[in-house]
């Protein structure tokens, strides 16, 4: 069958079959940065924004995805200029391996459009269907703190409240990163 | 290789048997160190600082590439499935293939006995050569020895195709009995899990007969002679951990494909390139130099990727399909047939005097290493020579293990690697002994563990003689007193609730930087004529920041930023060699060899720039991307040297620095550990307020990267606090097959975990490190476990603690 969905941006059309998983239509059209942990939904490696929701693709069937706009972690920054909730992860030292990153980063940008001010207690119970095996959770935990503060300022900054840089970051999926430096 | 190894059980500190001995019997403590490695904090000017993780940029935003994430490269490429035993012990009677070489798009279906399965026997373990570890294992088995035992392997055109052709493939098995239990393994009458015809390269100790794959003992003094004093209590006590699951998050995946040269690559998630290709060779009998392991990043190792899990896999199945195969493993495979911690008993002993001397300790442990022998030995030597040296001061010391096999998944290499179940009977024990003589716990410590200048004999006594070391770092006493300070010792408010009491726990740790004396670690650096660089190492970053430690060591050395460095690791192409990541080595041995590559560049950059200013090199330093004089004040940029080397018209030459590594060093890191936990004693249920862990890492490289570590190691040294870890039902199979069975601690399940870095300064680390990753897992279980005793006067000795365990412990004191 065919569906047409929003990616990051881009209008998109994909021939699917109905039992196929939203992850795997992402992964083998180029968006890698959703990663497979588990296929049952247990570990949110897989985490996109389906509508804003988050939602984690790996038990998520592709025609859900039909009409829809998805955002995946491509569509945020790109690496000279990162969105906000992922330069405080950067900054705040909360990332090792990575693996459970571009995950985290959608479900935590999915808290702070949702909850722009969230206490610490919110972020771990929002963080809580994710996993990380590296990090102990503190520093991402401060990471989703700071990243909120520092949106806060933007959104009063800018007088109209802050947006998301959802848009496609212009590049070609398939032509990204390549290399491993 | 059919000789036994000699006894390196403790695979941390042993010497290597041919080394002079003589040579380090007399340490001294003035270590011979250049002036350049010990700078005060500011003169530091890329050491210290929390820079950027080298990768973070492209691994937020999703470009960085994992194993998995190089599929698209190859059009034609097969996906396999692995078909594992479905009995806990017996042989394959008969197998039937039929089915799934008939199904559309399968490419190869590999058995026991196909052409392209290696029949050698090999160690799955990633260990120096020759491996202290027996050649126990088959890639494909005849028999099989637990539930998930590979038997036979499938390459198809997708995942699902492989995964019904694997469901197609009918094996019946001739059922053996089967043992789960490490007790029972070790009886006369257990089954017998392994014919003695059925190990190669075996370890000291060994006795098959009795399932035992080693065993291993050592001692200082007189242990026995102290235990009879009359003027001794002697204590005893026993402990139990979990069997804890690494559950990388990244599951083992390589891809294997033959490239135009007719060599074999293998991108792959591990910890160990060298001994991989070292690995392979031996099994495919394939020359070293026709095989290149390369490793993207890696999602997470922790000791379960210090392995050749599945490797040989995909590219057996490579050679059979004549195409490109990835093999990525399913979650279940993770928790039912990979590797895991080794579930142990320990039992400690001590003779201490009225006045809360002790004068000896005793350590015994039996260690349930499962179906193969991988790390059996080593990890269980870490049981002793790990946390009793902490205790330097007391005369008399013995550690013996017991490592058996058992009809369940094997076990093999985890962060702490041994120390964990160490430090929870050794520090649970004497917090016991200190309530019994009514001794302040941390004073009773105090008097006994090591400090600057000591000479620790413990660590050497299952080494040979000359393995002891020489204490040149030493910040316990600061760890205590910042970690007393941050939990509030002492000074802590009791809830309101009659019923609710509140109290503290605490417990000390140290680990080894590296395997003294058998480590190697090597690393090479090219000028650009930009003034830039290409760093090249074998150091393997498996997700710690590893390759950004490199950077900054560099960078401190060549006085450039951190961005002009261009780091390419672990590809054994390309990169020099190093034995990996692992044994809280990668800083302090690859990161020298950085160094030493960084300073060979420099002599040369100094050289070009001694030319261009006019000067003597030896009024020349390197800074701020410049060579500059300090008697004039003139400088020149490395891009002007870079150029001037490149393309000068009388003189010519590539900047290359290179460094290689080896020590007999294993400075110990140390760690103080307090557990703030609320105790409801009508329920059993507790509650931990907060966690804290200092920790004296020597000089934190990278101070943000350390915190990390030591917050990610206390969260998997909590989990074997209060989680349960991979079960098994009474066939021998694993209770556990997803993450959601697997009940790690979630962000809101975690408690505050408090870290705090003291710093040192080890003379024999690269500008002071010493290790930081490993020694905060070892202390959680016995804190909470002491943190309960002080609150609610019962004591949990098996893991996990759970409120049922206090509840019935609180009824049963009533």
């Amino acid at each position: 069958m065919h569906i047409e969905c929003t990616i990051n941006g881009n209008e998109r059309s994909f021939e699917v079959s109905k039992s196929d998983l939203l992850l795997d239509v992402l992964r083998q059209n180029g968006y890698t940065g959703a990663k497979r942990g588990c296929d049952t939904g247990a570990c949110g490696m897989c985490t996109v924004q389906i509508d804003g929701e988050p939602t984690m693709s790996c038990i998520t069937p592709v025609v859900k995805a039909d009409g829809a706009t998805i955002e995946t972690v491509e569509g945020l920054g790109t690496q000279d200029d990162l969105h906000p909730v992922q330069q405080a992860f950067v900054d705040n030292s909360a990332l090792q391996c990575g693996f459970c990153i571009p995950g985290m980063i959608m479900r935590s940008k999915a808290l702070l459009e949702e909850n722009p001010s969230p206490s610490e207690a919110e972020v771990r119970e929002a963080l809580s269907d994710n996993l990380c095996r590296c990090t102990g959770y503190k520093k991402i935990v401060e990471a989703v703190l700071e990243a909120s503060e520092r949106m806060g300022e933007q959104t009063v900054a800018a007088d109209g409240g802050y947006s998301c840089r959802c848009e496609d970051t212009g590049l070609e999926v398939d032509s990204r990163g390549e290399t491993d430096r | 290789m059919s000789n036994e190894n000699d006894p390196k059980p403790d695979g941390g500190t042993a010497s290597h048997p041919e080394q002079d001995v003589t040579e380090f019997e007399d340490h001294p403590l003035e270590w011979d160190e250049p002036e350049n490695n010990n700078l005060a904090p500011d003169e530091r000017a890329s050491v210290s600082q929390s820079a950027e993780k080298d990768d973070d940029p492209k691994l937020v935003t999703g470009q960085a590439k994992y194993t998995a994430d190089y599929e698209k490269k190859f059009p034609d490429l097969a996906h396999a499935a692995v078909v594992r035993s479905d009995v806990p012990h017996g042989r394959v009677a008969n197998i039937d293939t039929n089915d799934a070489e008939e199904m559309d798009g399968v490419h190869a279906v590999l058995t026991p006995w196909s052409d392209e399965t290696p029949d050698a026997k090999y160690t799955s373990a990633g260990q120096s050569y020759p491996e202290p570890s027996p050649w126990d294992m088959n890639v494909l088995n005849e028999h099989v020895r637990y539930i998930g035992d590979p038997v036979a392997a499938i390459a198809a055109d997708d995942a699902e195709t492989a995964r019904a052709a694997a469901d197609a493939i009918e094996v019946e098995y001739e059922e053996n009995d089967y043992v789960l239990d490490p007790e029972e393994a070790y009886s006369e009458d257990a089954p017998q899990i392994f014919g003695d015809d059925e190990v190669e390269n075996k370890i000291v100790g060994h006795d098959y007969s009795r399932n035992r794959m080693s065993q291993i003992e050592g001692e200082i003094g007189d242990v026995d002679g102290a235990v009879d004093r009359d003027d001794v209590h002697v204590h005893e006590t026993e402990w139990e951990t979990i069997r804890q699951s690494h559950a990388q998050i990244e599951k083992h995946t390589t891809l294997a494909y033959t490239d135009e040269d007719d060599r074999h690559v293998l991108v792959t998630s591990t910890q160990v390139p060298n001994h991989t290709r070292r690995q392979l060779a031996h099994l495919f009998d394939i020359p070293i130099r026709d095989i290149r392991v390369s490793k993207p990043r890696v999602g997470g190792g922790f000791g379960g990727k210090q392995a050749m899990v599945v490797e040989p896999i995909p590219l057996a199945l490579a050679l059979a399909a004549d195409r490109p195969v990835i093999y990525e493993a399913t979650r279940e495979e993770e928790f039912a047939g990979m590797r895991s911690r080794h579930p142990m008993k320990v039992r400690a002993r001590t003779a201490v005097t009225d006045d809360g001397s002790i004068e000896a300790i005793d350590l015994y442990a039996l260690s349930n290493t499962g179906a193969y022998g991988s790390h059996g030995m080593t990890v269980a030597g870490n049981v002793g020579s790990k946390p009793m040296p902490l205790y330097s001061k007391v005369p008399n010391a013995r550690f013996k293990a017991d490592i058996v096999h058992t009809n369940t998944p094997q076990t093999g290499a985890m962060r702490g690697y041994g120390a964990p179940q160490g430090t929870l009977a050794l520090e649970g024990h004497l917090d016991e002994v200190a309530r019994d003589l009514d001794l302040d716990p941390i004073e009773f410590r105090k008097r006994h563990y090591m400090e600057v200048g000591d000479l620790d004999e413990i660590a050497g006594m299952m080494g040979g003689e000359g393995a002891e070391r020489r204490i040149r770092s030493c910040g316990l006493d600061e760890c205590i007193e910042r970690g007393m300070d941050a939990i509030g010792w002492g000074d802590i408010d009791q809830p309101d609730e009659e019923h609710r009491h509140r109290g503290i726990g605490m417990a000390l740790s140290a680990q080894g930087t590296g395997v003294a004396g058998d480590e190697l670690g090597a690393a090479q650096l090219m000028m650009n004529e930009d003034g830039s660089f290409h760093l090249h190492v074998g150091g393997v970053d498996i997700g710690t920041g590893a390759d950004t430690a490199f950077i900054q060591i560099a960078a401190e050395v060549l006085g450039c930023p951190e961005t002009d460095i261009v780091i390419k690791s672990s590809d054994t192409d390309v990169t020099p060699f190093d034995y990996g990541a692992y044994a809280s080595s990668t800083t302090y041995i690859s990161g020298m060899a950085v160094k030493k590559a960084a300073e060979d560049a420099k002599e040369r950059i100094l050289h070009w720039g001694s030319k261009l200013l006019e000067e003597p090199e030896a009024n020349l330093e390197t800074g701020d991307g410049e060579v500059y004089s300090e008697e004039t004040g003139e400088s020149v940029s490395l891009e002007e040297i870079g150029y001037e080397a490149a393309y000068g018209h009388d003189e010519r030459e590539h900047i290359l620095g290179k460094g290689t590594h080896c020590t007999e060093e294993s400075p110990p890191p140390f760690a103080a550990q307090f557990a703030d936990v609320t105790v409801d004693e009508e329920t059993g249920e507790f509650e931990v307020n907060k966690l804290v862990v200092a920790v004296d890492c020597g000089v934190a490289i990278n101070p943000g990267m350390a915190e990390g570590q030591v917050e990610g190691a206390n969260h998997m040294s909590y989990e074997m606090a209060v989680s349960e870890g991979i079960t098994f039902d009474d066939d021998g199979r694993s209770e556990v097959t997803s993450f959601g069975d697997y009940d790690w601690p979630t962000a809101s399940e975690t408690p505050t975990i408090e870290s705090i870095l003291v710093e040192t300064h080890e003379p024999t680390g690269p500008f002071g490190a010493k290790s930081v990753a490993e020694v905060p897992t070892n202390t959680v279980p016995p804190a909470l476990s002491n943190a309960i005793r002080e609150t609610v006067g019962v004591r949990i000795t098996d893991m996990p603690i759970t409120p049922e365990k206090i509840r019935a412990a609180l009824e049963d004191d009533e």
